[in-house]
């Protein structure tokens, strides 16, 4: 099967996923107990209000309805109002998402670029020292949560040693730069606005290495473990008798078909990062869609959460299929069609 | 054995260049606004909050939302710390003989954030869009107003479908928009003509006259509200230039902040260790005061065992308040009967059920379960959003065991809670909830709670249904006269005490941490003994703080 075929599969199969998806959560958040409407305007609402707010968001109506109308809405970009924020959710969305896209952007740099330093010298020097240390360091790491560390660099950087900004994306006082992607360091950049850049990069760091600690270990174990693993192999024993310097070995022969494992599960780790952002972000006071989607579900804001559920899964399918497109190109077996 | 060294050189080049730059990343940008200098000579008062407010006065009504709304917008009248109403916008009003006719004279002197005049057809509209949408402190005024009408530019009146005594105290809510500004502003929206009657607008922007203007409105993040120059009352020297409210409740955080000095006054959510904690930073002092918060242990009274008035005296004999009062709320104080007693109409002299487990078992054995108690479990269930609810649930459940009464206690998440209260037969024997007036006086509390419309909301878990008891809470409402009223309302208390429908267990002091560079009036007046408005936000009215620089 040729790459334009492959991909072609699996964006049809992402589509099917992704129906199904929003139907489960769909249902689901229809019939889990609390009365909607009530909820949204409060207990004591006069009864014309809710009927009006049940009418509006065709609660009224049997869930398969209901599910035709939202269908229909989001078929023209409508994703309904959100009942906490009162605006479209569309409008929430488009704010909140570049938020934590950007903060597992800069996680996903800091967990890509640790994993592998980490898990190529552990293997490097694999029984030495080095492999002591980052092993500890991983198993506290990984051993962690996410929540955990995040509490506690709050509480080093922010009461301990105050040099770094702990909440929100920018200092009171920093202009933001005007929006063009969301990601303020990239507008920033953009704009040529280096004080809002520097600013918000600062911001970044702490909620960035809260949540990408435990991923980051977790990985650069499987980068040691199939690297001292391919160390043994017959080819590398070959290349090493050609006289190939241990630089090419390493780079070349070595880490490319020892990052695989890694990266499938870095494909994982990367959707659930946006998942797991939540409590960093409740931490940090970041204003990201992980909080907006946890808080949706609170408060059983329906529109929000299922357009929070399905951009999650977009993300996810999207991240898997670029992953499966690294896993090509880093192994030919998988390219070429042949048998893994 | 060369290249091993030039490759751990390569590699810990790397680190220590990822170290440098994020050293870097730290170091750059001045820190001006990182160090914990920042905010100790700010003229601005930072209050974290369980959610950023909504500042739309037609939608808004929670906590935080309360304080947004009465420090961007001004109301006809205004709640004094005694629980008397003074005026504000209306200068002063008059009723007709037969209570249905309201007529305020209104200041001409108040000017909006736009620069536009404030009259009395802002406060036709205001009230109007209201009464439209239906959201927010709508429900104070749905079932009351009939009509609303400009007589001249600064003369308002309203006509009620019914007679209701406490039509002032309800006006507190009514903040007045500046029509024209809304009208701008409207996109489509269901409400015909008026389209979405400003709310797409509202949700980030506002339409006030009072003390701050928004600067800033980030949802999931914060509001930010800058002095209003203009502001028709006035500034006095020292006041804040501007108000936020953070929506964190997050301990560490709030620590952090005010740490920091990058927070002045804290929410009211932090447990009782994160308080005495909070405490201990240099600079920081806690504030307790009484709202109008109070926690109730409601029994079904459509449900056996609890169906039985003996069996119900014996709970509210059985029950610890000491050790509430004392260990699981400290700075709490026991609640009398139905109403908060910093509320008016409570009455101090009705009967008080104080524990007395003589008494506690006199009346059990009244109780028509006496000899069949182990038949008849007790059902209690509390709220999971409310972890400290869990404390009292344990004593109950403990103090029952000693009349050898089985408890089953339930942490019930609030969703599930609402739902299940929808009829007698799935309310819980027990349930502790905290309750609040939807406004200041009695007659809300006891409307809201013991009338048998409320039945099949969480305010009221007891399914009462005691026709001469609505019957009491209608004429007392409906009453002009407040003296009268009060005690009117006095007699229903003291007829609900005798059926025992309700443990009243304490009104609650809500306790926050600030900083003792701001001059904080409720603060101060609970310090003194004094009362502190109890009208949720009311306290934190910002024009009235000071932030004292020289501190």
């Amino acid at each position: 099967m040729n790459l334009r075929n492959y991909l072609l599969k699996r964006l049809l199969l992402s589509v099917f996923v992704l129906v199904g998806l929003s139907i489960v959560i769909f249902v689901i958040a229809r019939i889990v107990p609390g009365d909607v409407a009530r909820m949204a305007l409060g207990p004591s609402a006069p009864q014309f209000a809710i009927e009006a707010l049940e009418k509006e968001m065709h609660l009224d109506k049997p869930i398969p309805t209901q599910y035709y109308y939202w269908v229909k809405g989001v078929a023209t970009g409508d994703l309904g109002q959100s009942l906490t924020t009162k605006r479209a959710v569309a409008e929430d969305i488009k704010e909140f998402l570049p938020a934590t896209l950007e903060l597992v952007m800069i996680s996903a740099i800091i967990m890509i670029i640790f994993s592998i330093l980490f898990g190529s010298l552990a293997a490097k020097y694999r029984d030495s020292w080095i492999d002591t240390l980052i092993r500890v360091m991983a198993y506290s790491g990984v051993a962690v949560p996410s929540f955990v560390l995040a509490v506690l660099l709050l509480l080093i950087f922010g009461y301990i040693w105050p040099v770094i900004p702990v909440l929100g994306r920018l200092s009171p006082g920093i202009m933001a730069p005007p929006t063009i992607t969301g990601l303020i360091t990239i507008d920033s950049l953009f704009t040529g606005n280096f004080t809002a850049f520097w600013d918000a990069l600062k911001h970044l760091i702490l909620p960035a290495i809260a949540l990408s600690v435990g991923p980051m270990f977790q990985e650069a174990r499987l980068i040691r473990s199939a690297m001292t693993d391919n160390m043994s192999k017959d080819y590398v024993a070959a290349v090493t008798g050609y006289g190939v310097p241990n630089r090419v070995i390493m780079h070349k022969y070595l880490l490319k078909p020892s990052l695989i494992p890694a990266v499938s599960v870095m494909g994982l780790d990367l959707a659930s990062l946006m998942g797991n952002a939540f409590l960093v972000e409740v931490i940090f006071n970041w204003p990201g869609i992980s909080r907006y989607g946890m808080n949706a579900m609170l408060q059983k804001d329906l529109n929000a959460i299922s357009a929070v559920i399905i951009v999650f899964g977009l993300i996810f399918v999207i991240v898997n299929i670029i992953v499966d497109l690294i896993v090509a190109y880093l192994d030919p077996r998988i390219r070429l069609g042949g048998k893994t | 054995m060369k290249n091993l060294i030039m490759r751990g050189k390569r590699y810990s080049l790397v680190a220590l260049l990822v170290i440098l730059m994020m050293a870097f990343a730290t170091g750059c940008g001045g820190g001006s606004t990182d160090g914990d200098t920042q905010g100790a000579t700010e003229s601005i008062v930072r209050v974290t909050a369980a959610n950023v407010p909504n500042i739309d006065p037609g939608v808004g009504s929670d906590y935080s939302s309360s304080i947004a709304l009465l420090n961007i917008y001004d109301s006809l009248v205004f709640p004094d710390d005694d629980g008397t109403i003074k005026p504000w916008l209306a200068t002063e009003w008059e009723t007709s003989d037969d209570g249905l006719v309201w007529t305020f004279h209104l200041r001409d002197d108040v000017k909006f954030h736009s620069g536009n005049q404030l009259t009395a057809d802002d406060v036709v509209f205001s009230m109007k869009r209201m009464l439209t949408m239906g959201e927010g402190y709508a429900y104070l005024f749905t079932e009351v107003v009939e009509d609303v009408a400009a007589l001249d530019d600064y003369t308002v009146q309203f006509k009620l479908s019914k007679k209701f005594g406490p039509f002032l105290s309800t006006l507190a809510r009514l903040y007045v928009l500046d029509s024209e500004t809304v009208m701008a502003n409207l996109a489509d929206g269901p409400y015909g003509d008026m389209g979405d009657y400003g709310k797409a607008w509202l949700v980030n922007n506002d339409a006030g006259s009072g003390p701050y203007t928004v600067k800033e409105m980030k949802i999931q993040e914060h509001l930010i509200g800058e002095k209003f120059d203009d502001f028709w009352g006035g500034w006095q020297e020292g006041a804040p230039e501007a108000f936020q409210i953070v929506g964190t409740t997050e301990p560490a955080t709030v620590r952090t902040l005010l740490t920091r000095k990058q927070l002045e006054i804290s929410d009211q959510w932090q447990t009782e260790e994160a308080i005495r904690a909070l405490a201990e930073i240099p600079g920081v002092d806690i504030a307790t005061f009484f709202t109008n918060s109070m926690l109730n242990i409601s029994l079904n009274t459509k449900k056996a065992p609890t169906d039985d008035i003996h069996f119900r005296k014996a709970l509210a004999y059985m029950f610890d308040y000491q050790a509430v009062e004392e260990d699981i709320f400290p700075g709490s104080k026991k609640a009398v009967g139905p109403i908060q007693f910093n509320l008016p109409g409570f009455d101090p002299n009705l009967y008080e059920y104080k524990t007395n487990l003589d008494k506690a078992r006199e009346e059990l054995a009244k109780s028509k379960y006496a000899d069949q108690l182990d038949q008849y479990p007790i059902d209690l269930a509390w709220i999971a959003e409310v972890p400290d609810e869990e404390k009292i649930a344990m004593l109950f459940q403990a103090n029952a065991a000693e009349l050898g009464i089985k408890v089953n206690v339930t942490k019930t998440p609030w969703l599930s809670f609402t739902e299940q209260v929808g009829t007698p037969e799935t309310t819980p024997h027990a349930s502790v909830v905290f309750v609040n007036p939807h406004y200041n006086e009695a007659g809300s509390m006891l409307e809201t709670r013991y009338h048998s419309r409320s039945t099949g909301t969480w305010e009221q878990c007891e399914w009462l249904q005691d026709p001469e008891i609505d019957a009491m809470i209608e004429d007392a409402i409906a009453t002009l006269d407040f003296e009268e009223r009060l005690a009117k309302y006095s007699l229903i208390q003291e007829k609900i005490i005798e059926l025992a429908p309700t443990i009243w267990v304490f009104d609650q002091a809500e306790k926050r941490a600030y900083q003792d560079y701001i001059h904080w009036p409720s603060a101060e007046l609970s310090k003194a003994g004094k009362n502190v408005n109890p009208v949720m936000g009311y306290p934190f009215y910002f024009a009235e703080f000071k932030v004292l620089t020289d501190n």
